[in-house]
């Protein structure tokens, strides 16, 4: 502990906020899509990831499963969960946005009480990584924080590409900016609906086994990863998938530096500081290419 | 599906049949708990261990004759929600004591309700000491008390880690700032350095800035005042971040069989706290403890601990009120029951159970436990010690 | 309403009934904001400043809590005013997730500010509301839950009277046309910046007051219980089950969902009455769209 020089210290901060930022953008980017694409408010976002976690961790501790190899299973289950929330949701009537809001609430609790029925009160957690120290970063890191970062680069980009590249992208990034022009447009913005639940169910089933290997597991913590999608969602702006990756590294490295030089009662307000300050700086967001001033929420 | 699984696994929190005898009216108690929401783990305990002193004393035939019937409630963690479901318990069900509570603020407002009916309320987590500091009420009683945890937890820095400075971290709610609070004023006194302390929300996903400082500053032993999730976080990233201390006590959430099992190799020997554990028992009631442990695994099929035995102790204590008060020719009402609970001095596997003109317990106090090769080992103090201490601690 | 006058011992639904009155109240003060098409989710800053500021005050000056329930309500008009001036450029989301951390400001200070504040162990003990004598009648809330069902009866009344001059007035025709679309409302004249101003300060003020007053009812408060997100999604949850551009429809949902939880979910479920709780809004916003006021009313005429 003596030999500890400066540089040990940035560069381990450094490898932590990247580390946690990177899992905020992982847990934001199903939000994301969902409500860029259908301007869902889907407030039963946390409930699903825990889902995802749930089946997950009985694989792995049932089978004895690698937690690599539970994703694709816990993907498939929550591409399906997707697609029922999507079937529920296809009964909401305007203002669509507002009441997904609170339809999902609802949602979030019967999946809350239903989740406590079935798994119990208990918490749970997947294993726990083993740490390398890595001479060329002079810093800690472990096999955890190896995966959730390099999972969330590859679907952040995986998204990214299939936005910029393909046809199904323009078409998606068309419903986003105006559903009412890209259905002129002779656009399918039904399909494109149900691609994007069937897309973001995935990526929240992608989402679901790493938060249980990162945090823990439990029927009632689904509101946590909830406020976090939302905030790096909006923030970065709906559709910017970049952006995710961006405003997660961002925020976390705003808290882990408050924390470590504030201390860690100070976390909440100096994140919600900047929050504010640059959702005011950046107003234009992604949202705003054709913001209507004083339309609804 | 759902409904039909919840209606099937909550009939343990219904109204629990009494099955008298013709003509002997059942004797009803009530329970507030968090079942549901984020302290539902610990509501839960606390409910099966009511639930199991009811059995238990409705198996040996009940209060003369007369079976009880329990009456559980949520609180949700809401004052509002705590204090309608007193009221409907204490009106529409006029039960004959309540038990239960598991947060400060929730089991304050329960105990003025309690005041206001002339009914008896034993607590039985609750821990905060302005709870019974400033006004004298008859009706209500806690079977745990914070100097049972600060007491112990210091003397055992004090004198057997003796670490040239601590750590301190708790939780931004009232029970553990006050931990903090305590904790930090005796240590000081007794000459060790408190280098960091500092305050969190609960449901924090990363330390890892926190453990970062604690490196910098060379911090010898960590006090955790977090809670069973916290524990499990702050854990595990001090292992992947290679941060190594004398020793790591969380009070709260680090001695219990779930943990060790979640945790698995990454618990050893992190110290703990606990008012009980199976092992771990007042000298004396070694074999009431052992058929607890056993008549609890038996019926709920899994292994109780110190929560669930908060649960049990309170509900005994009532149950014994009762039963002391309709002997006598009593007929249960609130002030001759509570005239009962001041007078009881029983033997429980957690503590020696009498309560003072405030109705806190008078010999409330837990032990440190370390967990060595994934059991619980009783460390501290040296007359429950049940082990050694096996160094390098965490 | 003035049964409880006549049915003795109805302690229970005194309070319960009492209680719904008082989210009513909430929800009534967010909808004010709502009205002019500002979702916010940030209504809990308000509430705690209110529940604060009146408590602190007591506390310190000894102040009747009629007062410091004034004063409560002014904090958090404050606070309002400054985020009509902060957020001016946000709209819909952004404006939502702003509002969502602005709780973030207080909440933390409150928590640190010890010497003040006493933080995290929250204040107990806080003054209840003394006797009054309207007209002859012995009302004291702190004591009997008679008075305290009056008060909360005749805070939700003076709410609705508000809420109803929010929806019916020219200033509501104000709002409404804000609402729709704010450059035009703007082009034809409608004062744009002082509608807006007025709604958030408004609805803020009646917000902070409302945490004045549960602060003098339940005695004590602690950060996490009035900065809590509870606090902000009841109030919309409540609005829209119950209708947002009905009169009474935050009443309604408050009347409606409020006791049905407390006196028969909780009963029959202990531990699963929040699935039923969230059932129950799932399908009634799936049938009723526009929430139970809105259908009700169309069955009335």
């Amino acid at each position: 502990m003596e030999n500890l020089t400066v540089d040990f210290m940035w560069m381990q901060l450094l490898v932590n906020s990247l580390a946690l930022g990177s899992f905020y953008a992982l847990i934001a980017l199903g939000f994301a899509l969902i409500f860029g694409v259908t301007r869902t408010f889907n407030l039963a976002h946390g409930e699903l990831i825990l889902l995802g976690g749930y089946i997950s961790y009985f694989l792995f501790k049932g089978a004895g499963i690698h937690i690599l190899w539970t994703l694709p299973p816990s993907m498939l289950a929550l591409l399906g969960a997707a697609l029922v929330l999507h079937a529920i949701l296809r009964r909401v009537r305007e203002p669509y946005e507002l009441n997904t809001l609170v339809v999902t609430f609802g949602l979030a609790l019967v999946l809350q009480n239903a989740m406590l029925v079935i798994f119990t009160a208990d918490y749970r957690l997947i294993g726990h990584g083993r740490q390398f120290f890595l001479e060329s970063l002079d810093a800690y890191v472990s096999d955890t924080q190896i995966t959730v970062f390099l999972t969330s680069l590859l679907a952040t980009l995986s998204v990214h590409f299939l936005m910029r590249r393909t046809f199904l992208g323009k078409a998606l990034r068309a419903t986003i900016q105006d559903r009412e022009a890209a259905r002129l447009a002779g656009i399918h913005v039904d399909h494109m609906t149900l691609i994007a639940f069937g897309t973001g169910g995935a990526l929240i089933g992608l989402a679901g086994p790493l938060y249980a290997q990162t945090t823990y597991l439990h029927p009632f913590g689904g509101s946590e990863p909830t406020l976090l999608a939302i905030i790096v969602s909006i923030f970065a702006g709906v559709g910017r998938t970049r952006g995710l990756l961006l405003g997660g590294w961002l925020l976390g490295t705003i808290e882990s530096a408050t924390v470590f030089f504030l201390g860690s009662s100070w976390r909440e307000m100096v994140s919600a500081m900047i929050l504010i300050g640059l959702l005011l700086l950046r107003p234009e967001g992604l949202w705003s290419e054709r913001s209507k001033p004083g339309r609804e929420a | 599906m759902f409904l039909v699984a919840s209606l099937t696994w909550s009939s343990g929190l219904g109204p629990v049949p009494a099955a008298g005898t013709v003509g002997s009216p059942g004797i009803t108690i009530g329970e507030i708990d968090p079942l549901t929401g984020k302290l539902a783990k610990h509501g839960q305990e606390i409910h099966e261990g009511i639930l199991y002193a009811v059995e238990e004393a409705n198996s040996k035939g009940g209060i003369q004759g007369r079976k009880i019937e329990l009456i559980s409630r949520d609180d949700q963690s809401l004052p509002d929600v705590a204090i309608n479901q007193a009221e409907d318990l204490l009106y529409r069900y006029k039960v004959s004591g309540l038990v239960g509570g598991y947060v400060d603020s929730l089991v304050a407002p329960v105990s003025e309700l309690a005041a206001k009916y002339h009914v008896p309320y034993v607590a039985s987590a609750s821990l905060q000491r302005t709870l019974t500091l400033g006004r004298n009420n008859p009706f209500f009683f806690r079977v745990a008390h914070l100097d049972g945890i600060v007491e112990p937890l210091c003397s055992f820095l004090e004198k057997v880690v003796r670490p040239a400075s601590v750590a301190i971290l708790y939780t931004a709610t009232p029970g553990s700032t006050e931990f903090g609070q305590e904790v930090k004023a005796r240590l000081i006194r007794s000459g060790i350095d408190v280098k960091v302390f500092e305050k969190f929300r609960p449901g924090s996903p990363d330390f890892s800035a926190f453990l970062l400082k604690l490196r910098a500053d060379g911090v010898e032993a960590l006090v955790c005042g977090g809670f069973f999730p916290d524990h499990l976080i702050l854990v595990r990233q001090i292992r992947e971040q290679n941060i190594s201390l004398k020793a790591y006590v969380g009070p709260w959430g680090v001695a219990y069989p779930s943990f060790v099992e979640e945790m698995g190799a990454a618990a050893e020997r992190l110290f703990g706290m606990c008012a009980w554990n199976q092992g771990i028992t007042l000298p004396g009631t070694e074999t009431a403890s052992d058929a607890f442990a056993e008549g609890f695994r038996k019926r709920f099929g899994k292994t109780a601990n110190t929560t669930t035995m908060h649960g049990y102790t309170s509900a005994r204590a009532l149950i014994a009120a009762l039963e002391g008060d309709l002997k006598s020719g009593g007929s249960l009402k609130g002030e001759d029951v509570s005239r009962w609970l001041r007078a009881l001095d029983i033997l429980t596997p957690m503590e020696r159970l009498a309560f003072d003109e405030k109705g806190d317990p008078r010999h409330y106090r837990q032990v440190v436990v370390q967990i060595q090769s994934g059991r619980l080992v009783a460390v501290h103090p040296p007359d429950r010690a049940g082990g050694h201490i096996q160094w390098p601690a965490p | 309403m003035l049964w409880p006058l006549f049915v003795p011992g109805g302690d229970l639904y005194c309070r319960v009934l009492g209680w719904s009155f008082f989210f009513a109240a909430l929800a009534l003060a967010w909808n004010i904001l709502a009205l002019t098409g500002s979702i916010s989710i940030g209504h809990t800053a308000f509430f705690g400043l209110g529940a604060y500021t009146s408590a602190l005050m007591s506390h310190y000056t000894h102040l009747s809590p009629f007062i410091c329930v004034i004063l409560g309500g002014a904090s958090g008009m404050v606070y309002g005013a400054l985020w009509h001036f902060v957020f001016k450029p946000l709209r819909g989301a952004r404006f939502a997730l702003a509002t969502l951390a602005s709780v973030e400001i207080p909440r933390v200070i409150v928590d640190n500010w010890e010497g003040l504040t006493f933080g995290s162990l929250g204040l107990v003990g806080i003054e209840a509301f003394p006797g009054v004598q309207p007209g002859g009648m012995d009302l004291s809330p702190g004591e009997s839950l008679k008075s305290q069902y009056y008060l909360l009866l005749f805070m939700m009344a003076s709410y609705l009277l508000i809420h109803h001059r929010a929806v019916r007035s020219r200033w509501g025709w104000a709002m409404r046309a804000v609402r729709e679309d704010e450059t035009a409302a703007g082009s034809i004249g409608v004062p744009v910046h002082r509608i807006r101003f007025c709604a958030v300060t408004f609805s803020a003020a009646l917000t902070g007051i409302c945490g004045a007053v549960y602060s003098h009812l339940m005695g004590l408060i602690e950060p996490s219980l009035v900065f809590s997100l509870h606090l902000s999604a009841m109030p919309l949850v409540l609005s829209i089950f119950g209708g947002r551009y009905q009169i009474a429809g935050p009443v309604l949902g408050s009347l409606i969902l409020y006791p049905l939880d407390q006196l028969f979910f909780h009963a029959w479920f202990p531990s699963a009455h929040a699935a039923l709780y969230g059932l129950v809004i799932v399908l009634t916003l799936i049938h009723f769209p526009s929430g139970i006021g809105t259908w009700l009313q169309k069955k009335l005429t």
